[in-house]
Formats: structure tokens, sequence, C-alpha cells
């Protein structure tokens, strides 16, 4: 015997009364965990780690959000740092089982929508079909091409405290938790990249371009296919994962208002038009997907969904309907179902369960209830399991008298406690924790083929009975390993894949650009805010402090840029003050950049993880504001926003050299520069029109520059001579200083220019052009020294000109919003129906 | 019995509804005692997409959507159906009875049962109460056959509830019809559908059509009919039973079924999702049922 394979003396001791997965029976460490376990402990400085893997998954943007949490914002996704470690000769045990399962489940939903003869020979009574909310009458009859209509199958594995592998349950409406696998393996295979290499583990990418070659197989549009995945939206809690699995599989993410219905095909708005839509792969829920025939008040699905489906022109995987497959009743009835499906009881057991519609059933869970964890047949948000046995007398019998009130909704299985795996604690030492496999299994070819791996999550505590993302567990890597290299599985040989020729350029859903028009008009605006807000900070507080007069006209135009509301009768330092203390400057930053951000999030998938890096800093640093800037109130403010500034200038910047030249990107660059464009408009409109004394004026003209970054540019030129018409000349007309009103307006018509039109026969300019060109033509036709004409206290030419310009740019906007973007017009049911929510 | 009907819908909306999607159940299904000999649905404006096909019950649903902006939608459908009595010389003494019923329900290993429960459990608009139970259960006692019980249920609630066409909505719950003893001829039939669940019978909506005739000597109005509801009970081994607890008897020949479901949600005339429309559409309904 290796005495390095006994249990080393920092790791917990074995447990007698349960099964752990790393320590065997007789207290020795199980010999596949040996060298993983040795060396996590031999490289120390776990914590480090740890921090770094959080640091990874903030920048890639991994949140689960949690229902109910009022705080409202994602948490980053948990991820413990110690794998979930499984010898192949295993996992080949579980794999048959599992792909057995899979083909199961598969004939069970063509059953249950097609012939119904279990129902029919009385193998599962009526009644574990008609009382489940899963069971989708409306789906009768649907069928997907070819022999499996279970796309994709996950199970929730648990080993019992016998040592015993059994399914706890299935998901098969839209599983979720396979993204998260991926992201978790990206994660470890940076934190520890040598110790990954030399383990043996077997790789995930497979899964998902078997995966990926399944879905497009399915359209029913054979020259070329289109796939996109459907979210709910940001607001969902695995929307994380919808964008990363959209990114990885190359399918557009659309919402619901990305798509109609029309002559019974399903289409996509994009920019250049609606394009035919083959394959929905989508995470919403059964319910919600069409409001026409399944819940009236879904905004998540698309009206007249299923006759489209129906007729034959789209398939839906998972198809509509099968979340019947989750009601755990079927467990009830396991071995009499895979019997008359499959003429064989399955290899793999799953956990015992009682169903309370059955009376023998019911008297033994009435009679054992404090052994048993009770769960709804049908799973919604607020149901929930329950552990009997931690409940009090009259909790008890409450749970007892709603079973008898409606058997029919409840089963139960025993409460038992996981077998336990070592999760990494605060202070660095393991603990052990019941854990929970989440394995995957695609449809392929004729059969299934299983991810070699899958999502583990473990409890909170050493003895939990719930272990679930909503409850707060902690996930893990899944290595499945070799003892030898170079011995692959079956499934993971990449496969001769037969891949249809997809439909010819990915366009972009029509939202997405519209939010990124908004992201570049949004990140602006908080810019233009920031340095005018900076210049203000150093005018106000230099060693010769600007006169009133200055400082009345800079808070003016803040006031106009940020949308601030003055209070009356306080002089120039008070208001300012006032301002930074009652939070004022900073919810009106927090305002733009917080939409900023939302819009960002809406377009998730075609920004880098290194731009949610820095989406990450702008919102750590915004967190920060108010409290910075009210103590920093007496000495240097200004230098409080430098961070902001800075995270706003990288994100600038890399928007430009990260993002590829599509349509999205040019649509936010038009969002940016005509947010600066009329922010110059309202910069020169506030501290050139006014006519002052020479001091004042040179003042003003200096801050102006100052806001827009060209005072150095300009003292270069001009050397220390200030005057309002070589300012107007740099700040509005010079097209090669990139801040200038006509570097923006330049630009605006490359953009426009390149937007995708209808094909024209005549030359006319479009309607934006022509708008664009009045201003252009407003600013260069007027010359400099009528700009700059004084009418007693105001350049009256300079002010109308900067109005008229603003108001144009405004009209611009509108033109592009109407042409370009969708119009989502309210919709209603026409007869409140409403009454399925049961 | 030779029947035209022609049911007239018609949607007015306060504002231009760019576009919508609808189902609609409104074309007469085949049963036992009828048959539907032709039946066709106009729609204005001019649709664009236009299915129909068999649901999950058999009935016919029929889809369609409309992408041209319009302030007026109009649904005409017109069919011709030839109906039957239930069963000629119908003697309720005769069958099974009550708890005979009662325990073929869950012995019984037929097709035909099986599948009949489906209508044993709750449904969208039909929750099991107890007080429904309560008020029904002296009619079915355990000798007495199901359908003269059934019927004695069905006089019952024409005894003791008053038509009110203005007292209830679609949405009101059959718990307070039963408190308010009043409603209209979808409230009767979903709260006998209750009593009956509750007892553990399985019980359909049925919805459809009435002829009325005109008092003697007047000639019928056009459009003066309405729509109409009842349901049908299961009686295992014998099969099911149309009643009208609105009119107090067994449908029979007048009674035109167009679609049967769980309630009256799973068979909506009409229903959909339009785009647009403002507030508040004015709705009109008129069915005009000829002999032919």
């Amino acid at each position: 015997m290796n005495t390095s394979e006994l249990r080393p003396e920092w790791l917990y001791p074995a447990s007698d009364s349960r099964h752990d997965e790393i320590i065997a029976g007789d207290g020795q460490l199980r010999p596949h965990w040996h060298y993983v376990l040795d060396s996590l402990h031999g490289l120390g400085d776990m914590a480090g780690r740890q921090q770094k893997a959080l640091r990874i998954l903030r920048d890639d943007g991994a949140t689960y959000n949690i229902y109910g949490d009022s705080t409202g914002e994602s948490a980053t996704w948990n991820l413990d740092l110690v794998p979930n470690i499984i010898a192949s000769e295993v996992w080949a045990d579980a794999e048959s089982g599992l792909l057995e399962r899979s083909e199961l489940f598969n004939l069970l939903l063509r059953d249950i929508y097609g012939e119904r003869t279990l129902l029919k020979s009385g193998v599962i009574p009526p009644e574990a079909l008609f009382c489940h909310r899963g069971f989708l009458r409306a789906c009768h009859g649907i069928q997907l091409p070819g022999e499996q209509d279970l796309i994709l199958h996950a199970v929730d594995l648990i080993r019992a405290p016998g040592g015993e592998l059994m399914v706890l349950g299935d998901r098969t409406q839209s599983p979720s938790g396979a993204g998260y696998a991926l992201e978790n393996r990206t994660v470890m295979s940076r934190v520890f990249p040598s110790l990954f290499r030399d383990s043996n583990v077997h790789r995930l990418s497979a899964f998902f371009q078997r995966l990926r070659s399944k879905l497009l197989s399915l359209s029913p549009n054979r020259s070329h296919a289109r796939a996109v995945l459907l979210t709910p939206g940001p607001h969902n809690e695995t929307y994380f994962e919808h964008a990363y699995m959209a990114n990885y599989l190359g399918f557009p993410l659309v919402q619901s208002d990305d798509l109609m219905v029309r002559n019974g095909f399903l289409w996509m708005k994009s920019l250049d038009g609606l394009k035919r839509v083959d394959v929905l792969f989508r995470r919403v829920d059964d319910w919600f997907c069409d409001p026409v025939e399944l819940r009236a008040d879904s905004r998540l699905g698309v009206a007249g969904l299923l006759e489209v489906v129906r007729a034959g022109n789209l398939v839906v995987a998972n198809p509509l309907g099968s979340g019947i497959l989750e009601n755990p009743v079927f467990l009830r009835y396991m071995p009499e179902i895979a019997r008359a499906l499959l003429g064989r009881e399955l290899r793999l057991p799953s956990v015992q369960t009682w169903w309370c519609a059955e009376s023998q059933d019911k008297e033994y869970v009435l009679a054992n209830l404090r052994d048993l964890v009770i769960k709804p047949v049908y799973r919604s948000p607020g149901s929930r399991s329950v552990r009997a046995g931690e409940l009090d007398d009259a909790g008890l019998e409450q749970l007892k008298a709603e079973i008898t009130a409606n058997p029919m909704q409840y089963v139960a299985q025993p409460a038992m406690i996981a077998s336990h795996l070592p999760a990494l604690e605060a202070d660095n030492s393991l603990a052990p924790r019941p854990s929970i496999l989440r394995t995957y299994a695609v449809a392929t070819g004729s059969s299934y083929s299983l991810m070699p791996g899958g999502l583990t999550r473990v409890g909170d505590s050493e003895n939990s009975f719930v272990i679930a993302s909503q409850a707060g567990a902690r996930s893990k890597d899944t290595w499945i390993v070799d003892s030898e290299a170079e011995r692959t599985l079956a499934s993971e040989q990449a496969e001769e894949v037969t891949v249809m020729r997809e439909a010819e350029s990915v366009s972009l859903p029509s939202r997405v650009v519209e939010n990124l028009f908004w992201m570049g008009r949004y990140a602006d605006r908080a810019e233009a805010t920031l340095r005018l807000l900076r210049t203000t900070f150093i005018q106000f507080s230099s060693e010769s402090p600007a006169s009133p007069a200055v400082k009345q006209y800079l808070l003016g135009t803040l006031q106009k840029m940020a949308a601030l509301i003055p209070a009356e009768g306080l002089s120039a330092d008070d208001q300012l003050d006032l301002w930074i203390e009652n939070g004022t400057v900073s919810n009106s930053i927090a305002s733009s950049l917080n939409a900023m951000l939302f819009c960002a999030d809406q377009a998730k998938e075609l920004l880098s993880s290194d731009t949610f890096r820095i989406i990450n800093d702008i919102r750590d640093a915004l967190r920060r504001l108010p409290q910075e800037l009210s103590s920093s109130r007496w000495s240097a403010p200004e230098e409080v926003l430098d961070p902001l500034v800075t995270a706003l200038m990288a994100f600038a910047g890399l928007t430009q050299e990260s993002m590829n030249r599509s349509f999205g990107w040019r649509f936010m660059e038009l969002g940016r520069r005509l947010e600066r464009a009329q922010q110059i408009n309202t910069a020169v409109g506030g501290l050139l029109v006014p006519v002052l004394n020479e001091p004042e004026q040179n003042r003003l003209a200096e801050a102006l520059l100052l806001t827009m970054e060209t005072l150095i540019s300009y003292r270069r030129r001009y050397r220390g001579l200030m005057s309002v018409e070589t300012s107007l000349d740099l700040i509005l007309l010079d097209s090669s200083n990139p801040r200038s009103l006509m570097y923006q307006l330049d630009h605006l018509a490359e953009y426009l220019r390149a937007l995708p039109h209808p094909a024209r026969v005549l030359h006319e300019l479009s309607e934006e052009e022509r708008t664009l060109m009045q201003v252009e033509v407003l600013v260069k036709l007027t010359p400099l020294k009528d700009f700059c004409q004084p009418q007693e206290t105001q350049r009256v030419q300079l002010a109308e000109a900067m109005e008229r310009c603003f108001t144009l740019l405004a009209e611009l906007s509108d033109q592009i919003t109407d042409k370009y973007f969708d119009h989502r017009e309210a919709s209603h049911q026409l007869v409140r129906n409403s009454m399925e929510i049961l | 019995m030779r029947y035209r009907i022609k049911h007239i819908t018609e949607y007015q909306y306060a504002g231009r509804v760019s576009h919508c999607y609808n189902m609609a159940h409104l074309m007469p299904r085949n049963s036992r005692r009828q048959q539907c000999l032709s039946s066709h649905i106009d729609i204005l404006p001019g649709t664009t997409f236009n299915v129909r096909r068999e649901d999950y019950y058999g009935n016919w649903a029929h889809h369609f959507e409309i992408h041209q902006p319009h302030k007026t939608l109009k649904i005409i459908a017109t069919s011709d159906v030839e109906t039957r009595e239930q069963l000629s010389m119908m003697d309720l003494d005769l069958g099974a009875t009550c708890s005979q019923a009662k325990e073929m329900m869950w012995s019984a290993t037929d097709t035909e049962t099986l599948l009949a429960r489906e209508f044993l459990l709750d449904s969208p608009a039909v929750k099991t109460i107890d007080a429904l139970r309560d008020y029904a259960a002296p009619f079915f006692s355990a000798e007495k056959t199901l359908l003269k019980a059934v019927l004695e249920l069905t006089q019952a609630i024409f005894r003791d509830f008053k038509y009110s066409p203005e007292s209830t909505t679609i949405a009101t719950p059959v718990e307070d019809v039963l408190a308010s003893r009043e409603g209209v001829c979808q409230d009767f039939a979903h709260l006998q559908i209750g009593c009956l669940r509750a007892l553990g019978y399985a019980a359909k909506y049925v919805s459809g059509y009435l002829e009325t005739l005109p008092p003697p000597g007047q000639e019928k109005m056009v459009g003066a009919d309405a729509s109409h509801a009842w349901l049908s009970v299961y009686a295992p081994g014998e099969g099911w039973f149309e009643f009208d607890p609105t009119n107090n008897c067994m449908a029979g020949e007048q009674h035109i079924i167009t679609a049967w479901g769980r309630d009256y949600f799973d068979v909506t005339p009409l229903c959909g999702v339009i785009f647009g429309g403002g507030e508040q559409p004015l709705l009109n309904v008129s069915v005009d049922v000829q002999r032919l």
C-alpha cells in the first residue's frame, strides 16, 4: 500500500454515516482523487486563486440572479475551486445509464403527445398526466422531424448514503446550467493551468458542437438554416448563460420583441428587414411561449408561435410541452414505464418516490412525514420542496392538511443527504458538503450523447438537503479523468457532422442595435457631464477663483448639460455645494451611466469580456462616487471624477479596438457622435455666447477648451492668445480635431452612408442625410466673425445657430430611430382569459 | 333537424390595430348526435393567413393573422348542421346507480373511461369546493340512477338560480355564483360541472347554440338568438349525456354543439392578441339560428 493514499492529515475525517466521494469506507483516499488533491494542497495560496477565479467570473459577466433579492443586483456566479473528480471507469457506467434514460424520456414524450398508449393501457394513471400543469393540451399531436423530440435532457444525479447513484429529477423544457458548466471549466483551466493539463480531463467542447449541429439539422428549411436563442431577457436568473451560449453556439440572442409571426412563419426583425427563423432554441418556459394559445398575459413569447410549429415551419427545442417530463410522478412509475416502452427496467434507478394520489402512498407519506421531503408535482416560482422533519408541530399539521386536501399535487422522497465532496471554506480548509451533479445529454444521430462532466453543486452545510442555485449553492467544475492520458471516450471524439449551410449573414435583431445606439449616446453624455463638472470644480477652487459671472455661466451650462434643477437665491458656490451634498450631481451621472449599463446588458453578447472588466470598473466607481464626492468637497473634488472618466475613455477605446465594424458598431458610433455634437452645441451656447469683459471671456473660453480636451492643442497653435474667434474655429470647424463639431458631422455622414438602404433608383439624399447636411451648411456658411459679433450681452447668431443645430440633431436621432428600430406597440389580449394561472 | 347558423362577431377598437393573431372556436363539431354539413368563416379585413385544425378535444380551431391596419374586426361564421335527439326513448330510471357509476369511474379500464377521468379534475374556471358538494349531494343517493340524479340537480339549479345577464362576467368564480344564486348559462354550466366533479363524476362543458322559437303568431327576428352553454356528464359504460340547467332539460335537437372542453376557457369563441387598438373595444355579437 502506497502510504500517500492514506487520508492526508489536513483533510477532514471520514464519517461512518454518509458516503463520501473522496474517502473510502476504510478511511483512505480514493485513488483518482489522490493526484489532484495533493497538487491542490501543494499549490497553496488557495485564497489568492479563489480571488482570481472570482475576478475572471466577474470580468466575464458571469452572474446568477436570485429572485426576491431586494438589492436587484446580479450576484457573481459562485464557483468552488475544488473540482468534482470522477474516474472515467465510473463515469462510463453512469453514462450508459444516463443515455438509456434519455432514450426512454424521448419515447415517453412522444407517447404523451402522440398515442398515449401508456395511459390507455393503464401503465400510468390518467391523473399523472391530467393533473400536471406541464401537460400542454395545445401541443397534442406535434412532433419533431427525426426520431427524437427531446433534444437536450438534463438529469440531477446524486449518490445515496449507501453509495448508489440515483436520479433525483429531470430537467426537460429548457435545461439550464450547461453554459455555467462551460464557464466553470474556462475559469478552472485558467486558474490551474498545469494541474488541469496534467489531469487528463475530458473536454466539453465536442458536446456543444453536437448541440449546435443537432439544432441546425432540425431546420425545416433545407437550403439554409437560421437558429436563434430565445431568452426572457436580462432579468432572468440565468441571463448570463443565455448570452454565453448564444455566443458559443453562434446564434443570435433574441427576446420576445425581436420576433414576429407572419404568414405562418417566424421572423426576426433585423436591420435589413425580416429574417426567417427556422430553429428556436428557447430558454423561455413552456407556458410563456405563445400568448394566443398558452398563457395569455405572457410578454416573453411570440403570438402565434404554436401555429408556426404545427405548420412545420419552425422547430422549437426543446419542443413546447416537454415540461411534462419534469413531473416527479413519473419517477413513481418509472420501472413500469421503462418495461412498457423499452422492454426492460432502467439500469440507473430513480430516488424512491411516493405519489399521494395513490392511497397506499398517501398513507405511507402521512405516517412517515418526518423522514420525507415533500415536493409539489409542478415546479413554479414560489413552490418549493419541504423537509417535513424540520417543521414544528403546527407546520406539520398544516402540511398534512394540504396533502390531504390535494393529494395529487404532492410527491414525497426520502430525506437523505447526498454523498459528500470537499468544498473550500473561507478559512482555506476543506469541509465535507453534500453534492449533486447535473448531467446533460444531447440528441445525436439516433441516440444521445453525454457531456463528459456537468454542473456539480454543493450544499452550504454538512447536512443540507436542498442544493439549488436559488438557495445559494456553490458550483464546481466536474472532471472526468483518465488514469492515463490519451484515452478518449466515444462521446469526446469529434465526429463527422454534416453541418447544413447556415443563413448567409448572421444579422442582428434591431433591438440589439438600438441598444448599442443608446449605449453610445449615454456613454458620451456621461463623459461630457463628467468633463464639464471637472472643469467647474477646477474653476471654482483654483488659486485665482473665477468671478461670480464666470461661475454663474459655468453652472448654467452644467445645469443644462446634466439636467439639474437649481435652487433659488443661492450663490454659485452654495449651489454647487448643495448639488454635491444632496447627491444631485452623482445622481445625474449615475442615471446616464446606469442607462448605459442597461443597454450594454441588452447587447451583452456583442461585447468582449475585456469590456465587461471595464463595465465592472464603472460600476465600482459609480458605487463609490456619492461618498467620495461629498467627503472631498474641500480638497480637489475633481480628482474623484478621474476614475470614471478614465474608465469611460477605456470603454470608448475598447469598442474602437475590439468590436467588429458591423452595423452594431456603426450604430454605437452614430449614437456617440450625435450625442457629442449636441454636447458641443450646449457647451458653446453656454460658454461662448455671453459677452463679457476680456479676462472673464478668456476664462470661459479656457474652461470650454479644457472641457473639450483641446486646451493644449489650442495653446500650441495660438500661444497664450485667447480669443472667441480662434476658440470657435478649433471647436466648431477644425475637422482634424476629434472633439470638434465638424469631426462629428463628417463621421455621422460616413456612418449614415454605410447603413443598409433600400435600393434607390433616384439620386436624392435620404431624409437623415438631408438633416445632417442642414447642420453642416448652417455651421459652414456662417463666417466666424458673424458668429463672434456681439449684440449687447449676447452673440446672437452663434446662440441661434447652436440651438438650431441641437434641434436638427435631435430630429436626426428620431429619423434614425423611426427608420431602423422597431416600434413596439403595446399588445392586448382580445379576451381576458388569464384564468389559466391556476 | 337541419339548421343554418350565422354567428357574427364584431370588434370596434378605439384606436388602430396594426396586426393581430386570433384563434376561434366558431365552427360546429361533429358528435354522436350531430353532423356539420358545411362551415366557413369570413373575416374582415381580409386575412393574410388562415388555418383550420382539429384541437385536442376534437373541436375545430380556426387560426388567423391580420397584418392590415384596421379599426373594425368582423368575423362571420356560417354553418349548416344536422342534429338529432340524444337517444330515442331514453329511460333515466335504467342504468348504473350513483354508487356503481362512482366505483366504475375508478375501476374500469376501458379507454373511454380512462380518458374521461380528465374531466374529473379541477380546470381553470371550475374549482371543486366543499360548498358545491354540499349543494348537490342530497340528489345523489347511492341507489338512484346517476342520470336521474343529474337531471334532478339540473332541475334544482334551474329552480334555485335566477337568470340575470348583468350579475356576472366570464371571470366570476363558481363559488360566487353559488353564493349569489344568479348568473347566465356559462355560470350554470360551470356550477353543475363543479357539483358533479366534487361528487366524483366526470363532466365537460359544451358550448353552442339553442334554437329559440318566436312567440306564437310573431315572426322570428334575425340575430335574436345567442350563444349557449350546457354540460355533458359521463356515465361509465354508457357514455356522455348532455344536460341544460339554464332551460331545465336534457339537451335535444335544438341544442347545436360548437365545441366542448373542460370549461369555457378551452373553447373560448374568440381569443387572441392584438397590437394597438387603444382601450376598451366595443364588442357586438349576433347569432341567427334558422331551420332549413
